[in-house]
C-alpha cells in the first residue's frame, strides 16, 4: 500500500478557476516523484491540497492510512508535523537568524512558552546545527535570514523541513526562483537528502529536464488534470511533449 | 511669416482657466463669509484692545527663568504619564489589533467589528474628555492621567498593527502553517516578525505625541504640568506660563530627538 | 557531528546564556522602574483594581444615555458651525502660512540655507512642540474669549503638524528636475514652483486634507478654555454636574470626528 495515496482530488477557487480535477497520485515509500507541469496547471494546489494549505472541494487524501480530508483542526496539525513543506519562494522568517528559522521547522512539537521564548531545547539546537552542516549553511547560521542569497536560503527551507523528521517531502518549485546553476545544486542536494533520510518526495517542477534527472517516476499535469503517470526509465518523449503542446 | 493658427492661451483651454478661477473665486468668497461669520462678528473686538496692547500683552509671556527649577517636578510627572500611557497602550493594542486584523481575527462577524469599533472610539475621542471619566472614577492624579493617555492611543497602536498584520506577507505564515504548529506559533513566527519594525516604530511615534498630551491632562486633574500652568494663567503670571512654555517645548524637541536616534538604531 | 558544528554549538548556548542574562536585567529595571514610578507619581497602587466597578458604574448610571434632545438647540447648532469653521479657517490660513515655511525649512531647496532654514525649522517646531489646547488657552490670554483664539490655535497646529510633513515631502523630491529648471537661470521662486511644487503636489495635498482632519478634532475641545466652538457647552455641563448632556455633547464630538474622518478618508482615496 502506497504511503500516500491521493484519489480524485478537485479544486475550484472562488473565482470560478477549476485549479484540480479529480487527480489521483500515489507514493511509495522511498520514491521520487515529480509532477511536470506549466504555470497554472496546478501542481502547486495539488501539493498545498495534500497538507490542506488549500482546502480540496473533493477527493481524499490517505496518508499512512488516514484520510487527512477529514480530520478536525487539531489533528490535522499532528498529520502536518509528519510533512516536510519547501516552498517556491523559501517562506523563510526573515528577521529571524538562519539557525532559528531552522528551529522553527520543530514549532509543531515545541511546546508554547518554549517557542514564545525562543528558548529551544538543547537537543533541538544540536539537531538543528546538524542539518545546517547537512545542507552546507553552517556559515551563515548567525546571519538573518534576509541577508541571503536565493540558494541560501532554499537550503534553509530544506534544513527547516528535515528538522520535522518527516516521513514525506512535499516541495513546490523548488528551483523556479533560482538560476539553473544554483537550481541543479539545490536539485542535488534535495535528492541525495531524501535517499538518505529513505523519505519519499514529491517535487512539482516545470523544467522537463530537472524532472528526467531525479525523480523515479513523472507525473504530467495539464489543465488541473492528470495526463500521465509513467517510471521516469521508461517515460516516452511523446508524453513529455504533451505537456507543453496546447493541442496534441 | 503667416499668422499662427493658435489664438489666446495656447496652455490651456480658456474654458478650463475661467472654472479653475471661478472655482477659486467661490472657494474664497465662501472662506471670507465663513470669516466673518465665525469670528468677526462672535469676537469682542473692544475688549481686546489696541494692537500696541495686543503686543504687551505677548511680550507679558518672556520667561521668567528663576520659576524654572519649579518646573523641574511637575515635567518629569509629565514624562512619566507619557511613557506609562504608551506602555499601557502598546499593550492593549495587542489583542485589540488581532480582533481588528481581517487576516486572523476569529469570528470575521462579531470580533473584527467589535476591534474596529474599539479603535475608532479612541482615535474619536479627544484625550480631555477621557481624563474627564477617569478623574471622575478614580479621582485626581497622574493614574487618570496615564488611563487617558492609554486609552486615548491604542486605537492609533491598534489601527497600524492590524493594517501591518494584514499586510503581511502570506508566505512565511504558510510555513509555520505547514509545520503543524498551533495557531499561537503561526502568529509568534509568521506575523509578529513582520509586524514587529512597524509595531516599535509607531510605538516611539505615539510616545512623542503623548509627551505633548500629557502636558495638558493637569488641566482637569489628570497629572502632570497641566495643573501648574492653569494656575499660572488663572493669576495672570504669563511669565511664569512663558517659563513652562519653553519647558514642555524643550522636553517635546528633546524627546523627538531622541526617538528618532532609537529609531534609526532599531530599524 | 563535526567539531566545528560542536564549537559552533558551545558557541551559540554561551552566547544564549549571556543574552538571557541581559533580558533578565532588562526585566529587572523596568520593574524597578515601575516601583520608583508608582512612588513618585503617588499612585495609590491598592485602589487600581477597585476602580473598575466604580467606573462602570459611573458609565452606565451618570453618563448614560445622553441626552439628545440638549444637543438639539439651536445654541448648540451654532456651535458645531462654528467649530467646522474653526477649523476651516485656521487650517486654511495655516496651510496658506506653511507652505513657503515647508519651503524654507526642506534643506534642499531651502533658498537661504544658513538663514531661513534654521529660522523656518525653529518656527515649525515651536508650533508642534505646544499642544493646541495649550496654544489657545495662551491665544486667549492675548485675543480674549471666542473663536479668534482658537482658530489662531488652529492655525499655529497646523504650522506645527502639516509643516514637518510637507517639508519631509519636499525633501524627497527628485533634485535633478529642480536642477533643470535652475539651469534656465529663473529666480528661486519660479524654481520652486516649476521645479518643486509639480513634484509634491500631490502628496501635499494629502497632507493637507489630513491635516485639517486633525485639526477638527482638536478644534471640538477648545471650547473648553474659552477659545470657541463646543467645548464651552461640554464645560458649561459639567461644571454645572450636568453628565447627562455632556455626554450628548461628546457624543456629537465623537459623531463629528468620524465624519470628518471618513470624508477625509474618502478625499484623499478619491484624488488618488
Amino acid at each position: 500500500m502506497a504511503l500516500l495515496e491521493v484519489v480524485g482530488l478537485s479544486k475550484t477557487y472562488p473565482t470560478g478557476e477549476a485549479a484540480l480535477k479529480s487527480v489521483d497520485i500515489a507514493v511509495d515509500a522511498e520514491e521520487i516523484v515529480a509532477i511536470l507541469g506549466l504555470s497554472g496547471s496546478g501542481k502547486s494546489t495539488l501539493l498545498r491540497c495534500i497538507n490542506r494549505l488549500v482546502e480540496p472541494d473533493g477527493g481524499s487524501v490517505v496518508f499512512d492510512g488516514t484520510d487527512i480530508t477529514k480530520l478536525d483542526k487539531p489533528a490535522l496539525r499532528k498529520a502536518r508535523r509528519h510533512m516536510g513543506m519547501i516552498f517556491q519562494e523559501f517562506n523563510l522568517i526573515d528577521r529571524l537568524t538562519v539557525l532559528e528559522n531552522v528551529l522553527s521547522g520543530a514549532l509543531g512539537v515545541t511546546r508554547t512558552w518554549r517557542g514564545v521564548f525562543r528558548a529551544f531545547k538543547n537537543a533541538d539546537i544540536q539537531r538543528a546545527l546538524e542539518l545546517c552542516e547537512r545542507v552546507g549553511i553552517t556559515d551563515q547560521i548567525r546571519k538573518r535570514a534576509d541577508q541571503l542569497s536565493g540558494g541560501q536560503r532554499q537550503r534553509v527551507g530544506i534544513a527547516r523541513a528535515l528538522m520535522q523528521q518527516p516521513r514525506i517531502l512535499l516541495v513546490d518549485e523548488p528551483t523556479s526562483s533560482l538560476d539553473p546553476k544554483i537550481g541543479r545544486e539545490v536539485m542535488d542536494l534535495l535528492q541525495s537528502v531524501a535517499k538518505e533520510a529513505k523519505v519519499p518526495m514529491l517535487v512539482s517542477v516545470h523544467d522537463v529536464i530537472l524532472a528526467r534527472n531525479y525523480s523515479d517516476r513523472i507525473v504530467g499535469l495539464q489543465n488541473g488534470m492528470k495526463i500521465f503517470d509513467e517510471r521516469t526509465a521508461s517515460v516516452e518523449a511523446e508524453s513529455l511533449d504533451r505537456i507543453y503542446n496546447i493541442a496534441s | 511669416m503667416s499668422t499662427p493658427a493658435i489664438v489666446g492661451n495656447p496652455l490651456r483651454e480658456p474654458r478650463i482657466i475661467f472654472r479653475r478661477y471661478a472655482i477659486i473665486a467661490i472657494a474664497a468668497a465662501l472662506v471670507l463669509a465663513l470669516g466673518k461669520y465665525t469670528i468677526v462678528e462672535e469676537t469682542d473686538w473692544e475688549r481686546m484692545g489696541s494692537a500696541a496692547e495686543i503686543a504687551s500683552t505677548t511680550l507679558d509671556f518672556l520667561p521668567d527663568l528663576a520659576f524654572f527649577p519649579e518646573t523641574f517636578l511637575p515635567l518629569l510627572e509629565t514624562l512619566l504619564i507619557a511613557l506609562w500611557g504608551t506602555t499601557l497602550a502598546v499593550i492593549m493594542a495587542i489583542p485589540v489589533a488581532y480582533l481588528a486584523a481581517r487576516n486572523i481575527t476569529p469570528h470575521p462577524w462579531i470580533t473584527y467589528p467589535l476591534g474596529r469599533g474599539l479603535i475608532v472610539l479612541s482615535r474619536s475621542t479627544h484625550e480631555i474628555i477621557f481624563a474627564l471619566l477617569f478623574v471622575s472614577a478614580v479621582g485626581l492624579g497622574p493614574l487618570p492621567g496615564i488611563m487617558a493617555l492609554a486609552v486615548r492611543s491604542v486605537g492609533f497602536m491598534a489601527k497600524t498593527t492590524a493594517e501591518a498584520i494584514e499586510n503581511a506577507s502570506p508566505g512565511p505564515i504558510e510555513a509555520i502553517r505547514a509545520t503543524g504548529a498551533w495557531p499561537v506559533m503561526v502568529f509568534l513566527y509568521g506575523v509578529v516578525p513582520q509586524v514587529f519594525p512597524i509595531f516599535v516604530g509607531n510605538a516611539i511615534f505615539q510616545l512623542d505625541i503623548n509627551i505633548r498630551r500629557a502636558s495638558i491632562l493637569g488641566l482637569v486633574g489628570g497629572g502632570g504640568i497641566g495643573y501648574m500652568f492653569a494656575e499660572v494663567m488663572q493669576n495672570l503670571r504669563y511669565d511664569r506660563a512663558g517659563t513652562i512654555v519653553v519647558g514642555i517645548t524643550t522636553m517635546v524637541i528633546l524627546g523627538e530627538f531622541i526617538s528618532n536616534r532609537i529609531r534609526n538604531r532599531i530599524i | 557531528m563535526r567539531s566545528q558544528t560542536a564549537e559552533i554549538y558551545e558557541g551559540y548556548l554561551s552566547n544564549r546564556r549571556g543574552a538571557q542574562m541581559w533580558k533578565f536585567v532588562a526585566l529587572l529595571a523596568f520593574l524597578v522602574f515601575a516601583v520608583w514610578s508608582i512612588d513618585v507619581l503617588k499612585i495609590p497602587i491598592e485602589r487600581v483594581l477597585g476602580m473598575f466597578g466604580p467606573l462602570w458604574r459611573m458609565v452606565s448610571e451618570r453618563l448614560m444615555p445622553p441626552d439628545l434632545a440638549y444637543v438639539a438647540q439651536p445654541k448648540i447648532l451654532r456651535s458645531i458651525v462654528e467649530t467646522i469653521g474653526m477649523s476651516v479657517l485656521g487650517s486654511l490660513v495655516g496651510i496658506l502660512i506653511v507652505m513657503p515655511l515647508a519651503w524654507f525649512a526642506a534643506w534642499n531647496v531651502s533658498p537661504a540655507r544658513f538663514i531661513l532654514y534654521p529660522l523656518a525649522r525653529i518656527i515649525i517646531v515651536i508650533a508642534r512642540g505646544v499642544p493646541t489646547l495649550m496654544w489657545a488657552m495662551l491665544l486667549v490670554a492675548i485675543f480674549g474669549f471666542g473663536p479668534l483664539a482658537g482658530t489662531l490655535a488652529l492655525m499655529t497646529a497646523t504650522i506645527g503638524f502639516a509643516g514637518k510633513l510637507l517639508a519631509e515631502q519636499v525633501e524627497a523630491i527628485d533634485m535633478n528636475r529642480v536642477d533643470a529648471i535652475r539651469a534656465t537661470g529663473a529666480n528661486e521662486v519660479l524654481v520652486f514652483f516649476y521645479g518643486v511644487l509639480p513634484q509634491v503636489w500631490a502628496s501635499w495635498v494629502g497632507i493637507i486634507i489630513y491635516n485639517w482632519d486633525a485639526q477638527f478634532r482638536g478644534s471640538t475641545i477648545l471650547g473648553f478654555v474659552g477659545a470657541g466652538g463646543l467645548g464651552l457647552y461640554l464645560r458649561e455641563q459639567l461644571s454645572v454636574l450636568e453628565y447627562h448632556t455632556a455626554m450628548g455633547v461628546i457624543t456629537v464630538v465623537i459623531v463629528l470626528v468620524i465624519l470628518s474622518e471618513t470624508i477625509s478618508h474618502y478625499l484623499r482615496h478619491r484624488l488618488y
